[in-house]
Protein backbone atom coordinates (compact mmCIF):
# COMPACT_ATOMS: atom_id res chain seq x y z
CA UNK A 1 0.00 0.00 0.00
CA UNK A 2 2.47 2.80 -0.89
CA UNK A 3 0.55 4.31 -3.19
CA UNK A 4 -1.60 6.93 -1.94
CA UNK A 5 -3.66 7.31 -5.33
CA UNK A 6 -7.18 7.04 -4.12
CA UNK A 7 -8.38 3.68 -5.69
CA UNK A 8 -11.71 2.36 -4.98
CA UNK A 9 -11.89 -0.33 -1.87
CA UNK A 10 -13.19 -3.39 -3.90
CA UNK A 11 -9.76 -2.69 -6.13
CA UNK A 12 -7.73 -2.28 -3.33
CA UNK A 13 -8.95 -5.36 -0.91
CA UNK A 14 -8.13 -7.23 -4.21
CA UNK A 15 -5.15 -6.46 -5.22
CA UNK A 16 -4.02 -7.10 -1.48
CA UNK A 17 -5.65 -10.23 -1.69
CA UNK A 18 -3.37 -11.83 -4.38
CA UNK A 19 -0.34 -10.64 -2.58
CA UNK A 20 -1.13 -12.67 0.37
CA UNK A 21 -2.23 -15.75 -1.46
CA UNK A 22 -0.30 -15.90 -4.39
CA UNK A 23 2.64 -17.86 -2.93
CA UNK A 24 0.51 -20.33 -1.63
CA UNK A 25 -0.84 -20.62 -5.43
CA UNK A 26 2.38 -20.71 -6.98
CA UNK A 27 3.32 -23.64 -4.88
CA UNK A 28 0.22 -25.56 -5.18
CA UNK A 29 0.12 -25.32 -8.89
CA UNK A 30 3.68 -26.43 -8.89
CA UNK A 31 4.01 -28.58 -6.56
CA UNK A 32 0.93 -30.32 -6.18
CA UNK A 33 -1.43 -29.43 -9.49
CA UNK A 34 1.31 -30.33 -11.92
CA UNK A 35 2.26 -33.30 -10.89
CA UNK A 36 -1.35 -34.78 -10.43
CA UNK A 37 -2.20 -33.49 -13.81
CA UNK A 38 1.08 -35.75 -15.25
CA UNK A 39 -0.28 -38.75 -13.18
CA UNK A 40 -3.94 -38.65 -14.48
CA UNK A 41 -2.23 -38.22 -17.92
CA UNK A 42 0.31 -41.53 -17.23
CA UNK A 43 -3.31 -43.03 -16.02
CA UNK A 44 -4.58 -42.92 -19.55
CA UNK A 45 -1.51 -44.09 -21.15
CA UNK A 46 0.44 -46.98 -21.84
CA UNK A 47 3.74 -45.84 -20.46
CA UNK A 48 7.00 -47.44 -21.27
CA UNK A 49 10.34 -46.34 -19.95
CA UNK A 50 12.94 -45.48 -22.21
CA UNK A 51 16.28 -46.79 -21.65
CA UNK A 52 18.99 -44.05 -21.39
CA UNK A 53 16.60 -40.64 -21.73
CA UNK A 54 18.99 -37.97 -22.28
CA UNK A 55 19.21 -35.53 -19.46
CA UNK A 56 16.31 -32.88 -18.42
CA UNK A 57 14.01 -34.92 -20.52
CA UNK A 58 11.20 -37.33 -19.49
CA UNK A 59 12.39 -41.06 -19.14
CA UNK A 60 8.53 -42.15 -20.32
CA UNK A 61 7.38 -42.66 -23.29
CA UNK A 62 3.59 -42.32 -23.25
CA UNK A 63 0.78 -43.32 -25.59
CA UNK A 64 -2.95 -42.91 -25.24
CA UNK A 65 -4.66 -46.00 -25.31
CA UNK A 66 -7.82 -45.79 -27.15
CA UNK A 67 -8.99 -49.60 -27.15
CA UNK A 68 -11.55 -49.95 -23.95
CA UNK A 69 -10.46 -53.14 -23.10
CA UNK A 70 -7.03 -52.17 -22.94
CA UNK A 71 -7.28 -48.99 -20.85
CA UNK A 72 -5.37 -48.99 -17.32
CA UNK A 73 -9.36 -48.00 -15.82
CA UNK A 74 -10.54 -51.73 -17.58
CA UNK A 75 -7.58 -53.62 -16.77
CA UNK A 76 -7.55 -52.55 -13.09
CA UNK A 77 -11.68 -53.20 -12.48
CA UNK A 78 -12.14 -56.09 -14.54
CA UNK A 79 -8.59 -57.51 -15.23
CA UNK A 80 -7.09 -57.34 -11.56
CA UNK A 81 -9.56 -59.25 -9.22
CA UNK A 82 -7.96 -58.19 -6.64
CA UNK A 83 -8.07 -54.84 -6.82
CA UNK A 84 -12.34 -54.52 -6.62
CA UNK A 85 -12.67 -56.44 -3.57
CA UNK A 86 -9.82 -54.86 -1.62
CA UNK A 87 -11.14 -51.20 -2.94
CA UNK A 88 -14.80 -52.71 -1.70
CA UNK A 89 -13.64 -53.92 1.75
CA UNK A 90 -11.80 -50.31 2.57
CA UNK A 91 -14.83 -48.36 1.62
CA UNK A 92 -16.77 -50.44 3.96
CA UNK A 93 -14.40 -50.68 6.88
CA UNK A 94 -13.97 -47.13 6.26
CA UNK A 95 -18.17 -46.54 6.44
CA UNK A 96 -17.75 -48.04 9.92
CA UNK A 97 -14.61 -46.95 11.39
CA UNK A 98 -15.11 -42.97 10.38
CA UNK A 99 -17.82 -42.29 12.31
CA UNK A 100 -16.67 -43.73 14.93
CA UNK A 101 -13.15 -42.15 15.14
CA UNK A 102 -14.86 -39.10 14.41
CA UNK A 103 -18.27 -39.57 17.79
CA UNK A 104 -14.52 -40.89 19.50
CA UNK A 105 -12.35 -37.79 19.26
CA UNK A 106 -15.03 -35.40 19.78
CA UNK A 107 -15.82 -37.31 23.06
CA UNK A 108 -12.73 -37.12 24.62
CA UNK A 109 -11.76 -33.41 23.43
CA UNK A 110 -14.90 -32.84 25.48
CA UNK A 111 -13.56 -34.53 28.53
CA UNK A 112 -10.06 -33.13 27.89
CA UNK A 113 -11.58 -29.74 27.46
CA UNK A 114 -12.82 -29.83 31.29
CA UNK A 115 -11.12 -28.67 33.77
CA UNK A 116 -9.20 -31.02 36.02
CA UNK A 117 -6.31 -31.75 37.90
CA UNK A 118 -3.17 -33.20 35.51
CA UNK A 119 -5.04 -31.81 32.45
CA UNK A 120 -1.74 -31.23 30.31
CA UNK A 121 -0.42 -34.29 31.35
CA UNK A 122 -3.11 -36.09 29.80
CA UNK A 123 -3.42 -34.31 26.50
CA UNK A 124 -0.02 -35.32 25.75
CA UNK A 125 -0.90 -39.00 26.29
CA UNK A 126 -3.99 -38.42 23.84
CA UNK A 127 -1.54 -37.13 21.81
CA UNK A 128 1.00 -39.93 21.05
CA UNK A 129 -0.79 -42.32 18.94
CA UNK A 130 -0.56 -39.91 16.38
CA UNK A 131 3.27 -39.73 17.11
CA UNK A 132 3.69 -43.72 17.08
CA UNK A 133 1.67 -44.33 14.28
CA UNK A 134 3.06 -41.81 12.04
CA UNK A 135 5.01 -41.89 9.07
CA UNK A 136 8.40 -43.85 9.92
CA UNK A 137 6.61 -46.54 12.30
CA UNK A 138 4.32 -47.38 10.38
CA UNK A 139 6.67 -47.67 7.15
CA UNK A 140 8.85 -49.84 9.06
CA UNK A 141 5.88 -51.94 10.29
CA UNK A 142 7.02 -55.08 8.12
CA UNK A 143 10.04 -55.04 9.59
CA UNK A 144 9.88 -53.68 13.10
CA UNK A 145 9.07 -55.75 15.86
CA UNK A 146 7.93 -52.67 17.87
CA UNK A 147 4.58 -52.06 16.77
CA UNK A 148 3.67 -56.04 15.66
CA UNK A 149 4.91 -56.91 19.66
CA UNK A 150 2.50 -54.58 20.61
CA UNK A 151 -0.04 -56.03 18.95
CA UNK A 152 0.60 -59.20 20.08
CA UNK A 153 0.74 -57.67 23.39
CA UNK A 154 -2.39 -56.65 23.25
CA UNK A 155 -3.95 -59.45 21.98
CA UNK A 156 -2.77 -61.59 24.29
CA UNK A 157 -3.76 -59.28 27.35
CA UNK A 158 -7.31 -58.76 26.43
CA UNK A 159 -8.00 -61.00 24.05
CA UNK A 160 -11.41 -60.91 21.92
CA UNK A 161 -12.84 -62.49 25.18
CA UNK A 162 -15.17 -59.44 25.80
CA UNK A 163 -16.29 -59.14 22.64
CA UNK A 164 -17.28 -62.78 22.16
CA UNK A 165 -18.78 -63.32 25.86
CA UNK A 166 -21.12 -60.18 24.83
CA UNK A 167 -21.86 -61.90 21.29
CA UNK A 168 -22.97 -65.05 23.43
CA UNK A 169 -25.23 -63.07 25.85
CA UNK A 170 -26.96 -61.49 23.17
CA UNK A 171 -27.79 -64.30 21.24
CA UNK A 172 -28.88 -65.92 24.07
CA UNK A 173 -31.09 -63.23 24.65
CA UNK A 174 -32.45 -63.71 20.94
CA UNK A 175 -30.99 -60.59 19.07
CA UNK A 176 -30.21 -60.78 16.16
CA UNK A 177 -26.33 -60.50 15.14
CA UNK A 178 -26.56 -58.42 11.74
CA UNK A 179 -28.15 -55.68 13.41
CA UNK A 180 -25.38 -55.47 16.00
CA UNK A 181 -22.34 -56.52 13.75
CA UNK A 182 -21.43 -52.51 13.18
CA UNK A 183 -20.94 -52.28 16.84
CA UNK A 184 -19.09 -55.59 17.47
CA UNK A 185 -16.91 -54.15 14.71
CA UNK A 186 -16.22 -50.91 16.49
CA UNK A 187 -15.38 -52.75 19.64
CA UNK A 188 -13.25 -55.25 17.89
CA UNK A 189 -11.57 -51.86 16.10
CA UNK A 190 -11.70 -49.50 19.62
CA UNK A 191 -7.29 -50.09 19.63
CA UNK A 192 -7.42 -48.83 15.84
CA UNK A 193 -9.91 -46.26 16.54
CA UNK A 194 -7.85 -44.72 19.66
CA UNK A 195 -4.94 -44.91 17.90
CA UNK A 196 -6.51 -42.78 14.27
CA UNK A 197 -7.74 -40.17 16.40
CA UNK A 198 -4.87 -38.45 18.19
CA UNK A 199 -5.22 -35.43 15.10
CA UNK A 200 -8.93 -35.41 15.24
CA UNK A 201 -8.66 -34.79 19.33
CA UNK A 202 -6.20 -31.99 18.54
CA UNK A 203 -8.30 -30.19 16.26
CA UNK A 204 -11.50 -31.13 18.35
CA UNK A 205 -9.74 -29.30 21.02
CA UNK A 206 -8.49 -26.25 19.33
CA UNK A 207 -11.80 -25.73 18.26
CA UNK A 208 -13.40 -25.79 22.03
CA UNK A 209 -11.12 -23.20 22.55
CA UNK A 210 -12.29 -21.05 20.62
CA UNK A 211 -15.67 -20.73 21.98
CA UNK A 212 -15.90 -18.06 24.22
CA UNK A 213 -16.55 -18.77 28.09
CA UNK A 214 -18.65 -15.86 27.86
CA UNK A 215 -21.39 -17.31 26.00
CA UNK A 216 -21.57 -20.30 28.43
CA UNK A 217 -21.96 -17.97 31.49
CA UNK A 218 -24.42 -15.92 29.45
CA UNK A 219 -26.98 -19.38 29.05
CA UNK A 220 -25.79 -20.61 32.45
CA UNK A 221 -27.72 -16.88 33.53
CA UNK A 222 -30.38 -17.27 31.68
CA UNK A 223 -30.93 -21.21 33.37
CA UNK A 224 -29.30 -23.47 30.72
CA UNK A 225 -28.86 -26.86 31.58
CA UNK A 226 -24.79 -27.97 30.87
CA UNK A 227 -26.81 -31.01 28.67
CA UNK A 228 -28.70 -27.49 26.87
CA UNK A 229 -25.42 -25.92 26.74
CA UNK A 230 -24.03 -28.68 25.06
CA UNK A 231 -26.40 -28.70 22.41
CA UNK A 232 -27.26 -25.30 21.90
CA UNK A 233 -23.76 -23.81 22.06
CA UNK A 234 -20.98 -26.32 21.97
CA UNK A 235 -22.25 -28.36 18.97
CA UNK A 236 -23.33 -25.52 16.85
CA UNK A 237 -20.01 -23.86 17.49
CA UNK A 238 -17.87 -26.76 16.42
CA UNK A 239 -19.99 -27.99 13.56
CA UNK A 240 -17.30 -26.78 10.93
CA UNK A 241 -14.71 -28.37 13.15
CA UNK A 242 -16.64 -31.56 12.35
CA UNK A 243 -16.30 -30.92 8.80
CA UNK A 244 -13.10 -30.25 8.93
CA UNK A 245 -12.00 -33.54 11.03
CA UNK A 246 -14.40 -35.71 8.63
CA UNK A 247 -12.22 -34.66 5.90
CA UNK A 248 -9.06 -35.14 7.63
CA UNK A 249 -10.83 -38.18 9.03
CA UNK A 250 -11.34 -39.84 5.52
CA UNK A 251 -7.92 -38.10 3.82
CA UNK A 252 -6.09 -40.55 7.28
CA UNK A 253 -8.26 -43.32 6.38
CA UNK A 254 -7.49 -43.18 2.49
CA UNK A 255 -3.70 -42.51 3.04
CA UNK A 256 -2.98 -44.93 5.40
CA UNK A 257 0.03 -47.02 4.16
CA UNK A 258 -1.46 -50.35 5.51
CA UNK A 259 -4.04 -49.52 3.74
CA UNK A 260 -4.49 -52.64 1.00
CA UNK A 261 -5.34 -50.69 -1.79
CA UNK A 262 -2.71 -48.75 -1.00
CA UNK A 263 -0.70 -51.65 -1.01
CA UNK A 264 -1.64 -52.99 -4.93
CA UNK A 265 -1.06 -49.71 -5.89
CA UNK A 266 2.21 -49.41 -4.51
CA UNK A 267 3.44 -52.45 -5.34
CA UNK A 268 2.12 -52.20 -9.04
CA UNK A 269 4.66 -49.15 -9.33
CA UNK A 270 7.44 -50.23 -7.46
CA UNK A 271 8.72 -53.58 -8.16
CA UNK A 272 5.92 -53.65 -11.01
CA UNK A 273 7.13 -50.53 -12.84
CA UNK A 274 3.70 -50.37 -14.47
CA UNK A 275 3.15 -46.97 -13.91
CA UNK A 276 -0.05 -46.53 -16.09
CA UNK A 277 -2.11 -48.99 -14.17
CA UNK A 278 -0.97 -47.90 -10.63
CA UNK A 279 -1.99 -44.36 -11.70
CA UNK A 280 -5.32 -45.61 -12.85
CA UNK A 281 -5.89 -47.47 -9.87
CA UNK A 282 -5.23 -44.76 -7.57
CA UNK A 283 -7.11 -42.18 -10.05
CA UNK A 284 -10.19 -44.87 -9.43
CA UNK A 285 -9.86 -44.87 -5.43
CA UNK A 286 -9.55 -41.23 -5.58
CA UNK A 287 -12.65 -40.62 -7.42
CA UNK A 288 -14.70 -42.43 -5.28
CA UNK A 289 -13.51 -41.05 -2.10
CA UNK A 290 -14.06 -37.42 -3.68
CA UNK A 291 -17.77 -38.62 -4.52
CA UNK A 292 -18.72 -40.24 -0.95
CA UNK A 293 -17.19 -37.29 0.94
CA UNK A 294 -18.41 -34.61 -1.05
CA UNK A 295 -21.98 -36.14 -0.65
CA UNK A 296 -21.36 -36.30 2.87
CA UNK A 297 -19.61 -33.19 3.25
CA UNK A 298 -22.91 -31.33 1.42
CA UNK A 299 -25.35 -32.55 3.68
CA UNK A 300 -23.08 -31.57 6.53
CA UNK A 301 -22.48 -28.04 5.62
CA UNK A 302 -26.00 -27.12 5.61
CA UNK A 303 -25.99 -27.79 9.34
CA UNK A 304 -23.02 -26.51 9.92
CA UNK A 305 -23.37 -22.98 11.76
CA UNK A 306 -20.83 -19.97 10.91
CA UNK A 307 -20.77 -17.27 13.99
CA UNK A 308 -21.36 -13.96 12.90
CA UNK B 1 -11.23 -16.06 35.55
CA UNK B 2 -11.63 -17.22 39.45
CA UNK B 3 -14.91 -18.30 38.54
CA UNK B 4 -14.00 -20.71 36.16
CA UNK B 5 -11.27 -22.19 38.09
CA UNK B 6 -13.37 -23.22 40.85
CA UNK B 7 -14.39 -26.65 40.53
CA UNK B 8 -17.27 -26.84 38.65
CA UNK B 9 -20.44 -26.66 41.26
CA UNK B 10 -22.75 -28.23 38.76
CA UNK B 11 -20.59 -31.78 37.91
CA UNK B 12 -21.40 -34.62 41.10
CA UNK B 13 -18.26 -36.08 42.81
CA UNK B 14 -19.67 -39.62 40.70
CA UNK B 15 -19.30 -37.66 37.54
CA UNK B 16 -15.76 -36.42 37.93
CA UNK B 17 -14.79 -40.24 38.74
CA UNK B 18 -16.38 -41.22 35.79
CA UNK B 19 -14.42 -38.83 33.72
CA UNK B 20 -10.90 -39.93 35.04
CA UNK B 21 -12.34 -43.71 34.78
CA UNK B 22 -13.25 -43.20 31.06
CA UNK B 23 -9.86 -41.22 30.80
CA UNK B 24 -7.60 -43.58 32.49
CA UNK B 25 -9.02 -46.24 30.01
CA UNK B 26 -8.86 -44.83 27.11
CA UNK B 27 -5.66 -43.05 27.87
CA UNK B 28 -3.95 -46.38 28.79
CA UNK B 29 -4.46 -47.67 25.27
CA UNK B 30 -2.62 -44.47 24.04
CA UNK B 31 0.18 -44.79 26.37
CA UNK B 32 0.88 -48.50 26.22
CA UNK B 33 2.89 -47.80 23.10
CA UNK B 34 5.16 -45.74 24.31
CA UNK B 35 5.92 -47.21 27.27
CA UNK B 36 6.72 -50.41 25.10
CA UNK B 37 8.73 -48.26 23.05
CA UNK B 38 10.81 -47.11 25.38
CA UNK B 39 11.26 -49.59 27.36
CA UNK B 40 12.29 -51.61 24.47
CA UNK B 41 15.22 -48.98 24.10
CA UNK B 42 16.62 -50.30 27.21
CA UNK B 43 15.73 -53.63 26.83
CA UNK B 44 18.97 -56.64 26.23
CA UNK B 45 18.30 -58.12 22.93
CA UNK B 46 17.83 -61.54 24.72
CA UNK B 47 14.27 -59.57 25.87
CA UNK B 48 13.56 -57.95 22.43
CA UNK B 49 13.40 -61.27 20.87
CA UNK B 50 11.46 -63.10 23.85
CA UNK B 51 8.15 -64.67 23.34
CA UNK B 52 5.45 -63.84 24.24
CA UNK B 53 6.79 -60.63 24.09
CA UNK B 54 6.86 -58.20 27.62
CA UNK B 55 6.00 -54.50 27.72
CA UNK B 56 8.18 -53.47 30.70
CA UNK B 57 11.94 -54.31 30.83
CA UNK B 58 13.64 -56.60 33.19
CA UNK B 59 17.40 -55.97 33.02
CA UNK B 60 17.75 -52.41 31.78
CA UNK B 61 20.89 -51.47 29.75
CA UNK B 62 22.40 -48.61 28.15
CA UNK B 63 23.83 -51.10 25.63
CA UNK B 64 21.71 -49.97 23.09
CA UNK B 65 22.62 -46.29 22.88
CA UNK B 66 26.63 -47.16 22.92
CA UNK B 67 25.63 -49.60 20.17
CA UNK B 68 23.89 -46.59 18.66
CA UNK B 69 27.05 -44.18 18.63
CA UNK B 70 29.36 -47.23 17.09
CA UNK B 71 26.76 -48.37 14.67
CA UNK B 72 27.07 -44.27 13.58
CA UNK B 73 30.35 -43.38 14.35
CA UNK B 74 31.36 -46.50 11.21
CA UNK B 75 29.42 -44.87 8.78
CA UNK B 76 31.15 -41.58 7.18
CA UNK B 77 28.61 -38.88 8.33
CA UNK B 78 28.17 -38.19 12.06
CA UNK B 79 24.95 -38.88 13.88
CA UNK B 80 24.79 -35.39 14.49
CA UNK B 81 24.83 -34.39 10.63
CA UNK B 82 21.26 -36.38 10.21
CA UNK B 83 19.70 -34.69 13.52
CA UNK B 84 20.77 -31.57 12.34
CA UNK B 85 19.31 -31.68 9.06
CA UNK B 86 16.26 -33.34 10.13
CA UNK B 87 16.27 -29.98 12.73
CA UNK B 88 16.62 -27.68 9.97
CA UNK B 89 14.11 -29.04 7.10
CA UNK B 90 11.37 -29.15 10.08
CA UNK B 91 12.20 -26.09 11.15
CA UNK B 92 12.08 -24.60 7.21
CA UNK B 93 9.28 -26.19 6.61
CA UNK B 94 6.84 -25.55 9.69
CA UNK B 95 7.93 -21.41 9.18
CA UNK B 96 7.19 -21.52 6.16
CA UNK B 97 4.18 -23.75 5.37
CA UNK B 98 2.55 -21.61 8.60
CA UNK B 99 2.97 -18.31 7.45
CA UNK B 100 2.22 -19.39 3.65
CA UNK B 101 -1.10 -20.98 4.66
CA UNK B 102 -2.49 -18.69 6.95
CA UNK B 103 -1.67 -15.80 4.48
CA UNK B 104 -3.70 -17.97 1.73
CA UNK B 105 -6.13 -19.22 4.51
CA UNK B 106 -6.97 -14.99 5.40
CA UNK B 107 -7.50 -14.33 1.96
CA UNK B 108 -9.92 -17.52 1.88
CA UNK B 109 -11.40 -17.03 4.53
CA UNK B 110 -12.07 -13.05 4.73
CA UNK B 111 -11.82 -11.56 0.82
CA UNK B 112 -14.76 -12.03 -1.51
CA UNK B 113 -11.93 -12.32 -4.16
CA UNK B 114 -13.06 -13.87 -7.72
CA UNK B 115 -12.66 -17.55 -7.66
CA UNK B 116 -12.11 -18.06 -4.43
CA UNK B 117 -14.61 -20.81 -3.32
CA UNK B 118 -14.02 -22.58 -6.44
CA UNK B 119 -10.03 -22.69 -5.35
CA UNK B 120 -11.06 -23.81 -1.93
CA UNK B 121 -12.93 -26.66 -3.24
CA UNK B 122 -9.52 -27.59 -5.51
CA UNK B 123 -7.64 -27.39 -2.49
CA UNK B 124 -9.82 -29.69 -0.50
CA UNK B 125 -10.10 -32.17 -3.07
CA UNK B 126 -5.85 -32.10 -3.42
CA UNK B 127 -6.14 -32.84 0.03
CA UNK B 128 -7.34 -36.44 -0.86
CA UNK B 129 -4.97 -37.15 -3.27
CA UNK B 130 -2.16 -39.77 -2.07
CA UNK B 131 1.17 -38.46 -2.77
CA UNK B 132 2.81 -41.92 -3.54
CA UNK B 133 1.07 -41.19 -7.21
CA UNK B 134 2.52 -38.07 -7.85
CA UNK B 135 5.75 -39.11 -6.34
CA UNK B 136 7.09 -39.84 -10.15
CA UNK B 137 6.11 -36.77 -11.35
CA UNK B 138 6.95 -34.75 -8.85
CA UNK B 139 10.47 -36.06 -8.91
CA UNK B 140 10.99 -34.90 -13.12
CA UNK B 141 9.33 -31.82 -11.73
CA UNK B 142 11.69 -31.19 -9.07
CA UNK B 143 14.50 -32.50 -11.58
CA UNK B 144 13.73 -29.88 -14.22
CA UNK B 145 14.03 -27.13 -11.98
CA UNK B 146 17.39 -28.85 -10.26
CA UNK B 147 16.26 -29.28 -6.56
CA UNK B 148 16.96 -33.15 -6.83
CA UNK B 149 19.57 -33.71 -3.70
CA UNK B 150 19.02 -30.20 -1.97
CA UNK B 151 17.55 -29.11 0.91
CA UNK B 152 15.12 -27.43 -1.48
CA UNK B 153 12.92 -30.53 -2.63
CA UNK B 154 12.40 -31.44 1.34
CA UNK B 155 10.43 -28.41 2.72
CA UNK B 156 9.87 -26.21 -0.29
CA UNK B 157 6.62 -28.55 -1.56
CA UNK B 158 6.01 -29.17 2.43
CA UNK B 159 5.54 -25.24 1.93
CA UNK B 160 2.40 -25.99 -0.05
CA UNK B 161 0.55 -28.71 1.70
CA UNK B 162 -2.86 -28.15 1.37
CA UNK B 163 -3.68 -29.32 4.73
CA UNK B 164 -2.24 -26.15 6.63
CA UNK B 165 -4.32 -23.67 4.48
CA UNK B 166 -7.14 -25.78 5.27
CA UNK B 167 -7.67 -25.95 8.76
CA UNK B 168 -6.57 -22.86 8.79
CA UNK B 169 -9.03 -21.71 6.92
CA UNK B 170 -12.09 -22.73 8.76
CA UNK B 171 -10.41 -21.00 11.95
CA UNK B 172 -10.46 -18.18 10.16
CA UNK B 173 -13.91 -18.18 9.07
CA UNK B 174 -14.72 -17.87 12.70
CA UNK B 175 -13.53 -14.22 13.28
CA UNK B 176 -16.29 -11.88 13.23
CA UNK B 177 -16.36 -9.80 9.89
CA UNK B 178 -17.03 -6.62 12.70
CA UNK B 179 -13.52 -6.76 14.28
CA UNK B 180 -11.92 -6.40 10.86
CA UNK B 181 -14.09 -3.64 9.77
CA UNK B 182 -13.06 -1.93 13.26
CA UNK B 183 -9.60 -2.11 12.84
CA UNK B 184 -9.74 -1.03 8.81
CA UNK B 185 -11.99 2.16 10.49
CA UNK B 186 -8.97 2.55 12.87
CA UNK B 187 -7.01 2.94 10.30
CA UNK B 188 -4.92 -0.72 10.32
CA UNK B 189 -3.14 -1.71 6.98
CA UNK B 190 -4.29 -5.30 5.95
CA UNK B 191 -0.73 -6.44 6.43
CA UNK B 192 -1.62 -5.30 10.32
CA UNK B 193 -4.63 -6.97 10.79
CA UNK B 194 -3.49 -10.36 9.79
CA UNK B 195 -0.11 -10.11 12.38
CA UNK B 196 -1.91 -8.18 14.79
CA UNK B 197 -5.89 -9.10 15.03
CA UNK B 198 -6.44 -12.65 12.80
CA UNK B 199 -3.46 -14.02 13.62
CA UNK B 200 -3.66 -14.29 17.89
CA UNK B 201 -6.99 -14.99 17.50
CA UNK B 202 -6.97 -18.15 15.78
CA UNK B 203 -3.23 -19.18 17.60
CA UNK B 204 -5.30 -22.53 18.71
CA UNK B 205 -5.30 -23.28 14.83
CA UNK B 206 -1.71 -22.39 14.34
CA UNK B 207 -0.54 -23.91 17.38
CA UNK B 208 -2.19 -27.40 15.64
CA UNK B 209 -0.41 -26.53 11.80
CA UNK B 210 2.73 -26.55 13.96
CA UNK B 211 1.92 -29.75 15.52
CA UNK B 212 0.83 -30.95 12.03
CA UNK B 213 3.48 -30.06 10.09
CA UNK B 214 6.70 -30.78 12.61
CA UNK B 215 5.41 -34.38 13.14
CA UNK B 216 5.00 -34.95 8.89
CA UNK B 217 8.26 -32.95 8.39
CA UNK B 218 10.30 -34.40 11.15
CA UNK B 219 9.40 -38.47 10.28
CA UNK B 220 9.85 -38.04 6.51
CA UNK B 221 12.78 -39.96 4.78
CA UNK B 222 12.76 -37.42 2.30
CA UNK B 223 14.66 -40.29 0.06
CA UNK B 224 13.20 -39.69 -2.55
CA UNK B 225 15.07 -36.36 -3.60
CA UNK B 226 18.20 -36.84 -1.71
CA UNK B 227 21.06 -39.21 -2.38
CA UNK B 228 23.98 -37.31 -0.84
CA UNK B 229 24.69 -38.64 2.64
CA UNK B 230 25.10 -35.57 4.04
CA UNK B 231 21.72 -34.15 3.49
CA UNK B 232 19.87 -37.41 4.38
CA UNK B 233 17.76 -37.24 7.75
CA UNK B 234 17.31 -39.26 11.38
CA UNK B 235 14.73 -41.32 9.71
CA UNK B 236 16.48 -42.41 7.17
CA UNK B 237 19.62 -43.45 9.54
CA UNK B 238 16.64 -45.09 11.38
CA UNK B 239 15.65 -47.34 8.08
CA UNK B 240 18.98 -48.13 7.74
CA UNK B 241 19.45 -48.81 10.83
CA UNK B 242 16.53 -51.09 11.14
CA UNK B 243 17.57 -52.58 8.21
CA UNK B 244 20.63 -54.18 9.44
CA UNK B 245 18.59 -57.06 10.80
CA UNK B 246 18.15 -58.60 14.09
CA UNK B 247 21.72 -57.43 15.22
CA UNK B 248 20.50 -53.66 15.11
CA UNK B 249 16.95 -53.93 16.84
CA UNK B 250 18.52 -52.80 19.81
CA UNK B 251 20.32 -49.85 18.12
CA UNK B 252 16.99 -49.46 16.05
CA UNK B 253 14.73 -48.98 19.11
CA UNK B 254 17.14 -46.50 20.95
CA UNK B 255 16.78 -44.44 17.95
CA UNK B 256 13.07 -44.90 18.14
CA UNK B 257 12.63 -43.18 20.88
CA UNK B 258 15.50 -40.75 19.95
CA UNK B 259 12.94 -39.63 16.99
CA UNK B 260 9.40 -40.05 19.25
CA UNK B 261 10.57 -37.09 21.84
CA UNK B 262 11.02 -33.84 19.37
CA UNK B 263 7.33 -33.91 18.64
CA UNK B 264 5.99 -35.03 22.05
CA UNK B 265 8.32 -32.28 23.06
CA UNK B 266 6.48 -29.46 20.69
CA UNK B 267 2.90 -30.99 21.20
CA UNK B 268 3.33 -30.29 25.17
CA UNK B 269 4.92 -26.74 23.83
CA UNK B 270 1.75 -26.03 21.97
CA UNK B 271 -0.77 -27.35 23.81
CA UNK B 272 -0.12 -25.61 26.84
CA UNK B 273 -0.28 -22.38 24.81
CA UNK B 274 -3.57 -23.46 23.08
CA UNK B 275 -5.15 -22.89 27.18
CA UNK B 276 -3.58 -18.98 26.97
CA UNK B 277 -5.65 -18.20 24.06
CA UNK B 278 -9.08 -17.37 24.59
CA UNK B 279 -8.28 -15.43 27.53
CA UNK B 280 -5.96 -13.07 26.10
CA UNK B 281 -8.08 -12.93 22.30
CA UNK B 282 -10.72 -10.42 21.65
CA UNK B 283 -13.47 -11.58 20.36
CA UNK B 284 -16.59 -10.42 22.79
CA UNK B 285 -19.48 -9.62 20.81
Amino acid sequence: MKAKKPRNLRRRNAIAGYLFICPFIIGFVAFLLQPMCESFYMSLCRVNIVANAPKGESPFDMNIITTLKETNYYRAFFVEAQYKTELINTLKAMAVQVPAILVFSFFIALLLNQRFKGRGFVRAIFFLPVILSSGVLVGLETNNILMSGIKDVIAESSGPGITDALKDILQAIGIGQKILKPVFDIIEAVYDVALASGIQIVIFLSGLQTVSPSMYEAAKIEGCTAWESFWKITLPMVSSIILVNLVYTVVDFFMRSDNKVMEIITTKINPGMDYGLGSAMAWAYFGIVIVILGVVAAILSKVVYYYE
Amino acid sequence: MSIIKRRQPNRSRAGDIGVYLVLIMFGSVMVLPLIYATCQAFKPLDEIYKFPPTILVRNPTLDNFSDLFVTMSQSWVPFTRYIFNTVFITAVGTVGQLLIASMGAYVLAKYDFPGGRKFFTLITTALMFNGYVTSIPSYLIMAKIGWVDSYLAAFVPAFAAPMGIFLMKQFMEGIPDALLEAAKIDGAKEWGIFTKIVMPNVKPAWLTLIIFSVQGLWNNPQSTYIYSEELKTLPYALQQITAGGVARAGAGAAVTLVMMIVPIGIFIFSESNILETMASSGIKD
